[in-house]
């Protein structure tokens, strides 16, 4: 068999095989056709070495570039946000090192990335439509990536880091989150941290920054944020096509941290006005008064009556500024932002200090004897009648009764004693006087100590209140009658009510230029900044400088002097909480009737504002306890409280604590 | 004694006989063929060393000791092959293109499916890709019908029924699906017809057909709503065309083997730093792009000694043609080398860009017994051509 077929295929009896026998040549024909497959496939080879050559040899620099880049992800490491402290340098923000879950969205399988989205999300409790909505965002810019969790539990970490092979694309990074040592304590005034949005993106302020990066979103670390912010690092990693890291990390650029802000916040005054505030919110509860049980919400605010610094601002209800740390729970949110959440838990989220509206009641009592004794409407000492109701008859005869809180004085009496009792026909008799002019010299000067417009505290958003005038009546309704101001407008201003509405902070910036003799300070919380090392890098001046106030002096002793009458004479509003305090404290009550459409009625708001020591003052504090009664009932108490923790009275000190049944 | 001496007298005759024999087999056989095919499967052995290292983890030969042993096998085969009178295939044909049909019959209900294609009948552990295997019969059996009808080979009829043999077994392999293989088929099939002789204005009709039928169904049929071809193939087919059309998707596996090849350079990058293999950025890097992660592994140099290799080869086999001492031995040979000529350009082709991605593997070199067996076996029977070829 191997020693060939020709002969042995002829050697057989078989018969000759026409095809075969006939010996078969290479014929010119095969031969040329033979040339042709030689020629292409010549040609096939050459097309091919040419292509190799240039791909290897021409350009294989380019491409060897190309190669090393394709594995390297450039990754933006977070600088760590500054700290944010107290006026003694106490941390009331600070950061502690964390874990997130990040997603790159060009490392995500193709198929079955929504499956694994679902069990990431089953496994972080985030949503997988959330998830995948964000990751779809990134569509167009898949090299950077979408935080799904930051902060996770160890037992998440453990869980995923084992299961790494599982989820590609998803990585586990180091991360720096937001820690609050003091708990919930300043949470407005603090705000949080979030994630830069688009519209955000877009602005100058936040240029630099992609999606994904953190920036204040509300309070100081809002207003900060260009201090606290710092500057992201870079780093190289090799992942492999699944988008796995191989091999170590290489650092490009360090990140640059943020300053710390220090803030004019005493976080012991702070927690004694917190504190202070549910103690009134709680007085208020226990007490008799009508629609007092509905005490809910309120305000502290404690500045610094010569400089505008703020002690402390205090808001309740209160939120957990921990909410907000790394990607937000939107079940634990929705009460800070969804508005009918929100309404049930008395919008947790409102800053009322700043951005919370209520008619001043009697604490504006201070204003209109300002502008009555500046615009001569009335002398320091001349006597008018206090009486258990004013009536006034109109031009066309018809007679309006107004009626002061206290139905039993008959007397006549001079500007302090005025404020030192709230006589409110007193004040109903300066209201007529106004009505009188032509001009509206009360809204002239409640604009001029600040009323009506933002104070310009670095926090936001700011509530600019409302002090009505006859031509904001002529704008703002649309009715006849409504349009025009009337005698009971002007009656109605003189004690803090009608329309008008005024910020705490508000109060308390015109208690302070009472107090400071006529400066109006701009409030403010931002002390300093300093870098990481703890060298200043602010110039100053930073801190604004008071305007002053063209109200003369002899006006200002004469409403200080109504002032300490109120806490210190027998029939003074807060005599009762203030006369045995080892400091000279002055101050205001102030009953404000707040409309109420769920009860269909009038809800009484306590105020107290007031400052001490009396002869130099440094502090000026004002408290609101929404649905508080008298001021003098919850209000003034929880002032008092405040002031206590300032001036470092221990309670056996401050005697005989029980509220005053006045206005 | 006489019987004795007769024994040892018809003893010595049967052993000089198989002297002679084996000393005529050696010098008819074409050693150049020989040497290069084992220059060629040792050296596509030493690439897959270098390619898959990286695949299995903790043991890094894995593929390699695979590839050896189908290696063997094939050789053994290989040496068998070129034994067998090719007149045996001739007379056979029609059995040779049954058994055809019928390995690739059995895909149908026993076939096991892997990445969406259903190739691979498994027998004990190991798989066996008919369509591979089928690619040597059909061109042997088809041979065979066109050297019986070589005298009428001008007539349409031959030609149509020639086409009419390739195209069933093509079919079959092209619904599996594995359009590359159904190619080759077909691309065996022009050479075979155009070495036997067929007249020229046949061949263009058919070249035209093929190229107006390419075009119907990559563009013109999908644009009427008809979809001949798997959303995927026909992404294959025109992200060649159209190569940023998305770059994710179809000409992903493109590009980076580009970049895999273009990063390798002269001197390649080596077998540690060929991150486009090492990270699994080329796709199927032991199989279909082995030639891409080879050529980053080993750069130019590397990759035109492998491409000088199949040169070498190819011409070794278009040699065997003109020695065919018949018109069935010269058509098998023509078709044989052809096909391979055709896998090397497409699956190269493909690597670096200029022919469309389809799957056919690298020959000699890819991860895969079945395509080495029969290749082997292909170039054995090129071997038995050239060992009963014309005295020269």
């Amino acid at each position: 068999m191997a020693s060939g077929g020709n002969g042995r295929s002829s050697g057989r009896f078989l018969p000759p095989d026409p095809r075969v026998v006939e010996p078969y040549r290479l014929t010119p024909k095969l031969a040329l056709r033979l040339a042709i497959l030689g020629a292409i496939t010549l040609g096939v080879f050459v097309v091919l070495f040419l292509r190799l050559w240039a791909l290897q040899v021409l350009s294989g620099d380019q491409y060897l570039r190309a190669a090393q880049n394709n594995q390297l992800r450039t990754i933006r490491v977070e600088a760590p946000r500054g700290v944010i402290r107290d006026r003694k340098g106490r941390i009331l923000v600070g950061n502690t090192a964390g874990i997130a879950v990040k997603l790159w969205p060009a490392d995500l399988p193709e198929k079955g990335r929504y499956q694994m989205l679902k069990r990431l999300g089953k496994v972080l409790e985030v949503p997988a439509p959330q998830i995948a909505r964000e990751v779809d965002k990134r569509a167009h810019d898949p090299l950077n990536p979408v935080v799904v969790k930051e902060n996770v539990s160890r037992a998440e970490f453990f869980y995923l880091s084992e299961r790494q092979d599982e989820f590609p694309g998803m990585r586990l990074v180091k991360s720096n989150v937001r820690d609050y040592p003091y708990g919930t304590m300043a949470a407005h005034v603090l705000g949080h941290v979030g994630e830069v949005t688009e519209p955000q993106l877009k602005q100058r302020a936040y240029s630099g920054l992609v999606a994904g990066d953190k920036v204040g979103q509300a309070g100081v670390e809002a207003a900060f944020d260009r201090y606290l912010r710092g500057a992201p690092g870079l780093d190289r990693l090799r992942v492999d096509s699944l988008g796995q890291p191989r091999g170590d990390i290489l650092p490009l650029k360090v990140a640059t941290p943020g300053n710390d802000v220090e803030l004019t916040i005493d976080a012991d005054l702070q927690f004694a006005a917190e504190r202070a505030l549910q103690h009134g919110i709680q007085i208020a509860r226990n007490s008799e008064c009508y629609g007092c049980w509905n005490a809910n919400g309120g305000a502290i605010v404690a500045m610094d009556a010569r400089n505008g610094e703020v002690l402390a601002m205090a808001s309740s209800p209160t939120f957990d500024p921990r909410v907000f740390v790394g990607k937000p729970n939107p079940w634990r949110l929705k009460p800070l932002l969804d508005s009918k959440s929100a309404e049930r838990r008395n919008f947790p989220g409102l800053d009322r200090a700043l951005a919370g509206v209520y008619p001043a009641g009697s604490t504006f009592k201070p204003v209109t004897a300002l502008a009555a004794l500046e615009d001569y409407r009335v002398s320091p000492y001349e006597a008018l009648p206090c009486t258990p109701s004013y009536t006034y008859v109109g031009e066309n005869g018809v007679p309006y009764l107004f009626k002061n809180w206290n139905p039993y004085v008959n007397t006549a009496i001079t500007m302090p004693i005025a404020l030192a009792w709230s006589c409110d026909t007193y004040f109903y008799e300066l209201g007529v006087r106004f009505y009188k002019l032509r001009s509206s010299p009360l809204q002239q000067w409640a604009k001029t100590f600040g009323f009506g417009a933002p104070t310009g505290i670095e926090l936001g958003p700011e509530a600019p209140g409302l002090i009505p005038t006859p031509e904001w009546r002529r704008r703002y309704f649309k009715d006849g009658i409504e349009k025009l101001w009337k005698p009971g407008d002007s009656i109605e201003l003189t004690i803090g009510q009608g329309e008008m509405t005024v910020t705490p902070l508000q109060l308390a910036r015109f208690y302070a230029m009472i107090a400071n003799g006529g400066r109006l300070v701009t409030p403010h919380v931002f002390k300093d900044v300093t870098n990481p090392s703890g060298v200043s890098i602010v110039p100053r001046p930073t801190q604004p400088t008071p305007k002053k106030i063209d109200v003369s002096a002899s006006a200002l002793q004469v409403v200080r002097e109504g002032l300490f009458r109120a806490t210190h004479d027998p029939d003074g509003t807060s005599t009762a909480i203030f006369s045995s305090f080892p400091v000279e404290i002055a101050g205001k009550t102030g009953t404000a009737e707040k409309w109420s459409s769920e009860y269909n009625r009038y809800f009484d708001q306590a105020w107290w504002c007031g400052y001490g020591p009396n002869d130099a003052p440094e502090i000026v504090v004002c408290a609101l306890i929404e649905n508080g009664g008298h001021g003098g009932t919850s209000a003034a108490p929880a002032a008092r409280e405040v002031l206590a923790s300032y001036f470092h009275v221990r309670p056996d000190e401050v005697g005989v604590v029980s509220s005053s049944e006045t206005d | 004694m006489a019987v004795d001496y007769a024994g040892a007298r018809r003893r010595t005759t049967r052993v000089r006989r198989l002297e002679e024999g084996a000393e005529a087999f050696a010098r008819r056989f074409d050693w150049i063929l020989f040497g290069s095919v084992v220059a060629l499967v040792a050296y596509g052995i030493h690439l897959v060393a270098g390619i898959t290292r990286d695949d299995v983890p903790g043991s890094p030969d894995y593929y390699v000791i695979r590839q050896a042993i189908y290696a063997a096998v094939g050789g053994v085969g290989m040496l068998g092959v070129s034994l067998i009178d090719p007149d045996y295939y001739r007379r056979y044909w029609r059995q040779l293109y049954a058994v055809s049909l019928l390995l690739l019959l059995l895909v149908i209900p026993l076939g096991t499916e892997a990445r969406g294609s259903q190739r691979w009948i498994g027998i004990g552990s190991v798989t066996f890709q008919p369509s591979e295997l089928g690619k040597l019969l059909v061109v042997l059996g088809v041979a065979g019908f066109l050297a019986e009808r070589a005298r009428r080979l001008g007539e349409v009829k031959t030609v149509l029924g020639t086409i009419g043999l390739v195209a069933v077994p093509a079919l079959l392999v092209f619904i599996q699906p594995d359009i590359g293989t159904s190619l080759v088929y077909g691309a065996a099939l022009v050479a075979m017809l155009f070495i036997a002789g067929a007249r020229w204005l046949h061949l263009g009709v058919i070249l035209f057909i093929v190229a107006f039928t390419g075009a119907l169904v990559v563009w013109l049929l999908p644009s009427a709503g008809v979809d001949v071809l798997e959303p995927y193939q026909r992404d294959r087919l025109t992200a060649f065309v159209n190569r940023t059309h998305d770059p994710q998707g179809a000409s992903y596996n493109v590009q980076q083997s580009i970049l895999a090849i273009g990063a390798g350079g002269v001197r390649g990058r080596g077998v540690e730093n060929a991150t486009q293999t090492n990270l699994d950025y080329l796709p199927e890097h032991a199989t279909d792009f082995a030639f891409a992660s080879l050529a980053e592994q080993r750069g130019f140099i590397g990759a035109a000694i492998l491409l000088l290799l199949y040169l070498l080869v190819v011409w070794r086999g278009l040699r065997v043609v003109t020695y065919a001492s018949d018109p069935y031995s010269a058509i098998a040979a023509g078709g044989i080398v052809f096909a391979l000529m055709f896998q090397v350009f497409v699956n190269v082709g493909m690597t670096m860009g200029i022919a469309p991605v389809t799957g056919i593997p690298l020959p000699f070199v890819s991860v895969g017994g079945s395509s080495l067996v029969t290749n082997l076996l292909a170039v054995g029977v090129l071997q038995a051509i050239h060992a009963r070829g014309r005295r020269r």
